[in-house]
């Protein structure tokens, strides 16, 4: 092994990963969790922390809209929601589309099915409060996957320990 | 190889053959050989990877044709 693991305690430490996953689009989710679920199964403890377009991914509802957000926070909820873009050769939505069709052909795993996964392999997911808070989105509005609430601190202390640290 | 438990990972691809793997591994007892049979090219460096990761011992990856045959002994 020659991951650098860390002795803060005397317990035996797992190797760590953490991601912060910024992006909202649908491939960049796809290497993030492609990720995830391959720590996971190799022994990792992993960590996933959602902030801005990020939140996307794990939004319950296409419209994350509700009645308690003011006029600015609908709009963005409307214009940027669950169903994903990829990050080039959008196409308006036929890009993803069309590269939902090709995975299914080729047989490589759906996001769906890997961030199904990454639960069952215990990754664990954090929502960033202040995006929360800036877009209007409340607990649910987010999946029941979400493990925690929480901010930049939370991630930082998580980040400090692990090995692998990546910002999507 | 004799293996005391077979399992097919074809025609999916990475990450699914190393988690089933793990999954299926978790099944067995220490010093079962588990046979994996893949098609995603990248298994045959992924599963030795994997092992190095885990500590699992891996007996051989092996080629035949378009499949991968991978051999790992549960610690």
């Amino acid at each position: 092994m020659s991951a650098d693991i860390g002795s803060s305690s005397g317990a035996a430490l797992k190797p760590k990963l953490t991601m912060i996953l910024f992006s909202g689009e649908l491939d960049k989710a796809i290497a993030c969790f492609t990720l995830a679920t391959t720590a996971a199964a190799g022994g990792f403890d992993v960590t996933i922390f959602f902030t801005f377009w990020g939140l996307n991914v794990i939004k319950k509802k296409c419209f994350a809209v509700s009645d308690s957000q003011n006029i600015f926070q609908k709009a963005f909820n409307y214009m940027s929601t669950s169903r994903l873009p990829l990050s080039n050769l959008n196409f308006l939505g036929l890009g993803p589309l069309m590269m939902k069709i090709l995975m299914k052909k080729t047989g490589a795993a759906s996001l769906e099915d890997l961030i199904k996964t990454a639960r069952e392999l215990n990754v664990k997911f954090i929502a960033c409060t202040t995006s929360c808070g800036v877009m209007g989105l409340g607990k649910n509005h987010l999946s029941d996957d979400v493990d925690e609430f929480a901010g930049a601190a939370t991630y930082l202390a998580e980040a400090k320990d692990a090995s692998i640290n990546l910002f999507i | 190889m004799n293996a005391d438990k077979r399992l097919d990972c074809t025609g999916i691809f990475c990450p699914m053959p190393i988690v089933k793997t793990k999954v299926e591994l978790e099944n067995l007892k220490s010093g079962d050989i588990l046979e994996i049979t893949a098609d995603d090219p990248g298994f045959e460096k992924d599963l030795p990877a994997w092992c190095s990761m885990t500590g699992e011992k891996c007996l051989g990856v092996f080629r035949e044709g378009g499949l991968i045959k991978g051999y790992v002994r549960k610690k």
